[in-house]
């Protein structure tokens, strides 16, 4: 019997700081063992346990794409014991990742639809990983129109700053990078997001939304794509608890019967009315 | 069903056999509590015990655990171990409700996906011998009130039921059966009527609690004011938590001295502002309120939406030592009256 609490031993590869003020960083791994590679079949929208013996274990979102191959990356925020420490390791250094655990971003119910991806601050990573699963080669003729809309403080805090540039040269997604206060060489679009959103102005034929942001952008967010005619079912985000075991075990990341690490971090908003509004 | 019938005399044999083939613990008398401890002869087995102050889910899911080792190397912390002992256990008199208890955590920790090694191996190797309570029985026991019985046999290998001057013993599982022949080779007559004493002892228990009925209720009062009215009194002591037989919520932690180091799992309580408080410092369940309605929620709908069982066995114990005696009978009862 496998141990569901035993990391997979991982070296850093790479560690890309990703915005202005160095508080995030993206981390690239490799597995230590080739096997491990093969069995951590994860999809976008599922987190792992980052595991640094000693000091403990966070639960952070898969930012990579499992069409990319070779390793598996995540963009983590310092916040307090784990992730500082994290902040503080080098490239090389050996840790531990738990998973890949949780559900994921609907990506078979996606299929065939318009996809409307709309984020907020850091909380892109795996809307980022879900990028760039529909846009790959062999992925993007099963999606239909895909909307980015992507908003950040200022510019300094936008992540994955090049990858934005790749994607805005593409033809295939209509992407909306926007700064709620721009800097004198920000050339882009300035506006809260939930503006934004109403400007792009996504139509809800055929169409998905999946919402990401801290919980005051979804707030005024929701309102907008309820305007939109988008419905319940078809408005999608991903809940954040603190956590521990990541798999339905230690009783503290439950919305009502429904453990946030298990069952989801990815709820519709429909599921999300039926629970305690315990979040 | 193999059955025997085991003279009282016969008990120090019984248990100097059992401890010829695995450890074996019993309620042990120790200063004021009766508590679960390792015993070599029947002579230190509490005489009279209503039931364990520590319940014997302890003994699979452990107050405090070493999960796994690790060892400084040059490229940082690596694991060293993370086996699970595999040792052979007998826990002697668990309760009925205790051993029903095993069970209900069974449906959590034993998932096809994600069993928890820790809790499934130590179930494994561990039989339970349960002693059927016929008397004395506590005025805070209700596990009737759960559809369980006194002398029932959940989570039972083995049942033993105390006829007076002899136990009747029934052999319930594989794993009770090889300890047959510690048991001696008395059948029980036909005559003996267990029915009776069983019937008996069912009828000293409280079975008044609609522990199972209140599900629909609560599923429609998630805002009440019964929530607040509770709560005011508790401490967030997490005593209730910590006695209770099924409950199974903890924290991970690591602890490191010099190059050596170890993640450990602790209980940890639903009853604590602490348990779900993030690092930005919001608490989805920031007031004793909110974790006093988590606690009913997760014992008597939540665990009931995933696994069709209520969380609870009716031990008594939280309501016989929470400080400012807060019983969670009157909570269902007032749940009842909604
Ligand atoms: C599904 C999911 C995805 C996430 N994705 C990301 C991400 O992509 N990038 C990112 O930077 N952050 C993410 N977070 C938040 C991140 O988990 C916390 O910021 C992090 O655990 C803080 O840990 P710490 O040890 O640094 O802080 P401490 O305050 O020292 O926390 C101690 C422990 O408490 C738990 N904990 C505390 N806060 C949280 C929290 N908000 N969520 C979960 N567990 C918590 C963790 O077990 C943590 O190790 C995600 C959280 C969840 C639940
Ligand atoms: S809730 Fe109370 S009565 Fe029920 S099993 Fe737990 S400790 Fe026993
Ligand atoms: S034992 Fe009583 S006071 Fe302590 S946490 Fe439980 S209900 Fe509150
Ligand atoms: S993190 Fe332990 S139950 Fe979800």
């Amino acid at each position: 019997m496998g141990n569901d609490y035993t990391p997979i031993p991982v070296e850093i590869a790479k560690i890309t700081t990703e915005v202005d003020t160095k508080d995030i960083k993206t981390f690239r791994f490799a597995f230590v063992n080739k096997a491990d590679e093969e069995k951590f079949q994860y999809r976008p929208g599922q987190f792992g346990e980052l595991s640094i013996f000693g000091k403990g274990e966070s639960p952070i979102g898969i930012a990579s794409s499992p069409t990319q191959k070779g390793f598996v990356e995540f963009t983590v925020q310092k916040a307090g014991v784990v992730t500082s420490a994290l902040h503080a390791m080098e490239e090389g250094m050996r840790m531990g990742i738990r998973g890949p655990l949780g559900n994921s971003w609907p990506i078979e119910e996606l299929q065939g639809k318009n996809v409307v991806i709309v984020g907020g601050g850091f909380a892109f990573t795996t809307l980022r990983s879900l990028i760039n699963y529909v846009i790959d080669d062999a992925n993007r003729k099963n999606f239909g129109k895909v909307t980015v809309v992507y908003g950040a403080r200022n510019p300094g805090l936008l992540l994955y700053k090049d990858e934005l540039k790749t994607w805005a040269e593409r033809g295939d997604i209509n992407l909306n990078v926007t700064v709620d206060k721009g800097d004198a060489s920000w050339k882009g679009r300035e506006g809260f997001v939930p503006t934004v959103c109403k400007e792009v102005a996504p139509s809800p034929e055929n169409a998905v939304a999946l919402i990401c942001g801290p919980p005051i952008m979804i707030r005024f967010t929701l309102p907008v794509f309820f305007d939109l005619k988008f419905s319940k079912e078809n408005i999608i985000t991903s809940l954040e608890a603190r956590m521990k075991c990541g798999i339905g075990k230690c009783g503290r990341c439950n919305v009502g019967s429904k453990y946030i690490c298990k069952d989801g971090p990815v709820f519709t908003f429909a599921e999300l009315s039926k629970l305690s509004p315990e979040y | 069903m193999k059955k025997r019938l085991l003279k009282k005399s016969g008990i120090a044999e019984l248990v100097a056999k059992l401890a010829k083939r695995a450890g074996v613990f019993a309620p042990v008398d120790n200063e004021g509590n009766t508590l679960f401890q390792k015993v070599i002869d029947a002579n230190s087995i509490a005489k009279q015990y209503v039931n364990s102050k520590d319940a014997p889910k302890g003994f699979f899911f452990p107050h405090s655990e070493t999960l796994m080792r690790y060892k400084r190397t040059d490229k940082g912390m690596e694991l060293e171990d993370d086996q699970v002992a595999q040792t052979k256990r007998i826990l002697f008199g668990v309760r009925p409700c205790d051993a029903r208890s095993f069970e209900l955590l069974d449906l959590l920790f034993n998932q096809e996906k994600y069993s928890d090694t820790y809790f499934v191996s130590k179930r494994e190797n561990t039989t339970v011998i349960v002693n059927a309570c016929v008397e004395p029985i506590s005025k805070n026991c209700f596990c009737t009130s759960l559809g369980l019985s006194p002398t029932g046999s959940a989570g039972a290998d083995i049942l033993m039921l105390d006829l007076g001057e002899e136990i009747f013993v029934e052999f319930i599982t594989p794993k009770g059966e090889a300890l047959l022949d510690c048991f001696g080779d008395m059948e029980p007559s036909a005559t003996i009527d267990v029915q009776a004493v069983r019937e008996r002892a069912a009828t000293l228990v409280d079975a008044s609690v609609p522990c199972r009925e209140i599900k629909t209720t609560l599923d429609n009062i998630y805002e009440h004011p019964l929530w607040e009215s509770i709560a005011q009194k508790c401490l967030a002591c997490g005593t209730c938590t910590y006695l209770c037989p099924t409950c199974h919520c903890f924290d991970i932690s690591d602890e490191v001295k010099g190059d050596d180091g170890a993640r450990i799992r602790n209980w940890d309580s639903c009853m604590f502002p602490l348990f779900t408080k993030e690092t930005s410092g919001h608490n989805p369940r920031s007031t004793q309120k909110a974790r006093w309605r988590q606690r009913t929620m997760h014992k008597f709908k939540y665990f009931v939406d995933n696994f069709n069982e209520v969380l609870c066995v009716g031990c008594g114990r939280c309501v016989a030592y929470c400080p400012v005696n807060i019983d969670i009978r009157e909570v269902v009862k007032s749940v009842a009256k909604i």
